[in-house]
């Protein structure tokens, strides 16, 4: 058999183009559309300044609320005819929030987006709201999270993101809130979030075939009856410097796997090292190949994964490392994942590694801005980040020019190796000791 | 009424070593898509090597003649690209999307793991990659409240002996009895280039692939005699309703109903698609209405119905509810089959149908937005029915279904004395 031996050169780099952004003031509100040619879908995306951060504290989870409320019927009609409306368009309203935005958006073949839209905006500007509608949400949600908080992660998440911020500030509590502060929550509440937020224009985001929209009808769709400005989003938060390090052991009796979550505080998303450092997350624990993987999947076989990455929000950041080991082998694994991030933070990352997670955030850029969904996405990074329409292509160009001496000193810069919290939820009588006895930090029960 | 789901060019060869090539050739983004079905899935598993498929899948990762371990992710991911890879019981594929001038890389890449596979399999990296199995094991099905339901409702769907009884991942005694000689065994039996289907869309031509695929594929022997599964048409066993209940650390009781129905590609699994879609998708669906808002008995977030497209067998119908609080197994089980019931006494409606109808073009064409869809979508069609061209036949078919089809089917296949039951029970103490 002759299989060929020499590796492929690649062929003639195709130009990157991101599809041509259209802004404009509309009706009060601000539209942004994007136009791919052709496509048979389109979306259509109401970005609201009403994120997590926006929660009163103590009130975490209304926004989760909130989004579900939405779709308990309006003014025009009940749940069930707004349902069936909806879906016999094809689509379902997707709600969701992020810290820094609330999202409300439709997907639906391109002739069908003005009646998606307008039901959209039925339900973001007229819901019922009414108080026992409200209150099953609220318990629904309650239970949805009792659930989903039985499941391995969201109580280490919590644990980290309350030591990494502090309890006390909404960006130390859960973005979703957990099962005791959503049980907490009043009609009031909802209803006070609801007209405090719901009722400014916000952003109209539209990607599709733009030839068959009429954007400006859309968009005054979006924005009847909306008013008020923009309100003050607030500078990046002051985060306690950290001191030493510890572990965090959230017990759960009978575990066959730890699950692990470690992680510091790290700079916001406006910083000037933001690309450097999405590199140095990359080398480190983003792509398959990255460090992390390496060691502790392909070398090891402690994992089926572990990844870790810088995540940023306008006012905060933070490093994590996320993996799911055999309880056997917590302590090692444990040991050799903050080993690598100790080496990355002392050492750099190297030319070889470099190429690879540089190519391959660039080319994601050309890959994954295929689909509607995808480009409205990028569209609200735009608006919340205040970056200008070239922004993405900028981007492309700052990941292909960024040198090892750059993303190195990044890697020294913001990660911090000696003040990491190390959270591991797994079956404390197994794993205590071994944890102590490794000398990573003091090891503290969590009371989650 | 769209007379294709398909709107774009196919064009297919096949190679002299019987390898079929399909493109389509689609110059939106800059970007290709490219992947391979192979015709080996865990039905072909004989007793005692579940998980074989699967394992092995891990296995074409870690290198082959030309390539070194773990450069086949690197160079993927270093041009751009993404890249995976699934088991399921009827096949395995691979795929990669890249930017369009890496196209020729990818197809080097999948040449050589095809072709030169076994040279560079050790025992070190089988042993790993089993370690990294069995914690995919524990973290997916073993780790997590309800985990292992579709583990359960297998066997209790497919006797033993059918292609379909047992699960992909496999048991952990057969992946710890695996050795080296039997993996070079598999990759002889199923991995050649006669057992494959390559499909490359977007950026590109079917010229340029048609002789890239010649230039690293063509050299590949075909093999004489791939060895069949076994023929799961027939379902022995059926006709009686089967129940199972585990009292295990979950956070609420939860009921699945399951039934064999028709296999994936006949008119009777369109039906059941459009049937399911009615009966378990959205805030409009029969069980949402009923259970949800209705009797108040449901979880909102987790009723729901799908069928698990598989092609070689009656495929399954999965229909799912999780209690409120408050709400006992029983009345939730009860509530979950009066309603299924329900499909073949109560018509469905003009809006139900319309609604249905409405919420599956939508997925088809979100499957059909991006360029890996497309060529996944290509490659079932042509591995499972011979022709990619069929891909367009779906959509319309679907559109074509009657509410008197669905009543027609559900009689057929979800009569209670051919249900199976299972049910969650949350432990007294927990």
């Amino acid at each position: 058999m002759t299989l060929i031996s020499t590796r492929p050169a690649p062929g003639a780099a195709r130009p990157y183009r991101f599809p041509q952004v259209v802004r404009r003031g509309v009706a009060g509100g601000q539209l942004v559309a994007a136009h791919l040619p052709g496509q048979s879908l389109a979306v259509a995306l109401l970005l609201l300044d009403a994120g997590a951060g926006r929660e009163p504290q103590g009130r975490e989870g209304l926004g989760a609320v909130l989004a579900k409320a939405l779709e308990e019927g309006t003014a025009q009609r009940d749940a069930t005819a707004y349902a069936l409306a909806i879906e016999a368009l094809g689509t379902e309203l997707v709600a969701g929030l992020d810290w820094d935005s609330f999202q409300v958006s439709v997907q639906v073949p391109v002739d069908r987006l003005p009646a998606a839209v307008e039901l959209l905006a039925e339900a973001v500007r007229t819901p019922r709201l009414e108080p026992d509608d409200v209150r099953r949400v609220r318990d629904d949600e309650a239970t949805a999270q009792r659930m989903d908080w039985a499941n391995p992660g969201p109580r280490a998440d919590a644990a980290l993101r309350a030591d990494l911020f502090g309890a006390e500030n909404r960006w130390g509590r859960p973005l979703y809130g957990d099962p005791e502060t959503v049980a907490a929550l009043e009609v009031e509440d909802v209803r006070i979030f609801h007209s405090e937020w719901f009722l400014r224009p916000g952003t109209l985001i539209v990607v599709g075939d733009l030839e068959r929209l009429d954007l400006d009808a859309l968009a005054a769709t979006a924005f009847a009856g909306a008013g008020g400005g923009a309100a003050d989003r607030g500078g990046p938060v002051e985060v306690t410097p950290r001191q030493g390090r510890k572990i965090i052991l959230v017990d759960r009796p009978g575990s066959v796997q730890s699950t692990l979550r470690l992680g510091h505080p790290s700079p916001h998303r406006a910083h000037p090292d933001h690309v450097p450092m999405r590199l140095a997350g990359t080398v480190l624990g983003g792509a398959f190949t990255s460090r992390l993987n390496h060691l502790i999947r392909e070398v090891r076989g402690y994992t089926y994964g572990i990844r870790g990455d810088f995540v940023s929000s306008r006012r905060f950041g933070r490093f994590a490392v996320s993996s799911g080991v055999q309880t056997a082998v917590t302590a090692p694994a444990l040991v050799e994942a903050v080993g690598e991030i100790t080496r990355t933070q002392q050492t750099g990352v190297t030319e070889a590694e470099l190429a690879v997670a540089r190519s391959w955030l660039a080319g994601q850029l050309s890959v994954e801005l295929q689909t509607p969904r995808a480009i409205a996405t990028a569209l609200t990074t735009l608006v919340v980040h205040d970056l200008p329409d070239d922004y993405h292509a900028r981007l492309r160009a700052a990941l292909l020019a960024a040198e090892v001496d750059e993303v190195s000193a990044a890697a020294a810069a913001h990660l911090h190796p000696e003040e990491l919290t190390l959270v591991v939820e797994g079956d404390a009588a197994l794993i205590r000791a071994e944890l102590a006895a490794t000398d990573l930090g003091e090891v503290i029960t969590s009371t989650r | 009424m769209p007379d294709s789901g398909f709107p774009w060019p196919i064009e297919t060869t096949r190679l002299d070593n019987g390898l079929r090539v399909v493109v389509s050739e689609d110059r939106t983004a800059p970007a290709v898509a490219v992947n391979l079905w192979y015709d080996i899935g865990s039905r072909h598993e004989p007793e005692g090597q579940t998980g074989f498929a699967h394992l092995f899948e891990h296995l074409m990762f870690e290198g082959s003649t030309n390539v070194a371990k773990t450069e086949h992710m690197k160079l993927v991911q270093g041009c751009g690209g993404s890249l995976n890879a699934t088991t399921n019981p009827d096949r395995t594929n691979y795929f990669e999307t890249v930017p369009a001038e890496h196209l020729e890389l990818t197809l080097w890449l999948e040449a050589d793991r095809m072709g030169g596979l076994v040279p560079a399999l050790t025992q070190e990296t089988l042993d790993n990659q089993r370690d990294v199995v069995k914690n995919e094991r524990r973290q997916r099905y073993e780790n997590v409240p309800y985990g292992d339901a579709w583990l359960r409702l297998l066997p209790l769907l497919y006797p033993p002996g059918h292609p379909y009884h047992h699960a992909t991942i496999g048991s952990m005694a057969d992946l710890n009895a695996a050795d080296l000689p039997a993996f070079q065994a598999f990759h002889a039996a199923y991995y050649a280039p006669n057992n494959a289907v390559l499909t490359v869309v977007g950026d590109t031509s079917a010229d340029e692939v048609f002789a890239l695929a010649e230039k690293y594929f063509g050299a590949i022997p075909p093999r004489a005699e791939i060895p069949a599964a076994p023929d799961g048409q027939h379902v022995s066993g059926a006709g009686v309703a089967t129940t199972e209940t585990v009292v295990t650390e979950v956070p609420a009781p939860r009921v699945y109903v399951a039934h064999r129905t028709h296999p994936f590609g006949t008119a009777g699994y369109d039906v059941t698609s459009v049937l399911a879609t009615v009966l378990g998708s959205g805030r409009g669906s029969r069980l949402y209405q009923r259970l949800v808002d209705g009797e108040r008995i449901a979880q909102p977030d987790l009723v729901g119905a799908y069928g698990v497209d598989l092609a070689y067998a009656p495929a399954p119908l999965i229909v799912t509810a999780t209690a409120r609080p408050g709400v006992a197994a029983k009345r939730l089980a009860a509530g979950l089959g009066e309603v299924v019931d329900e499909l073949a006494t109560v018509p469905v409606t003009a809006a139900e149908l319309d609604r249905a109808k409405a919420l599956l073009s939508t997925a088809w064409w979100r499957q059909m937005s991006t360029v890996e869809g497309r060529a996944d979508t290509l490659g079932r069609y042509a591995t499972q029915f011979g022709d990619p061209r069929r891909a367009a036949e779906r959509l319309p078919a679907w559109l074509a279904v009657t509410a008197d089809q669905i009543a027609a089917v559900a009689a057929e296949v979800l009569a209670p004395a051919d249900r199976v039951t299972l049910t969650y029970l949350p432990e007294e103490n927990s």
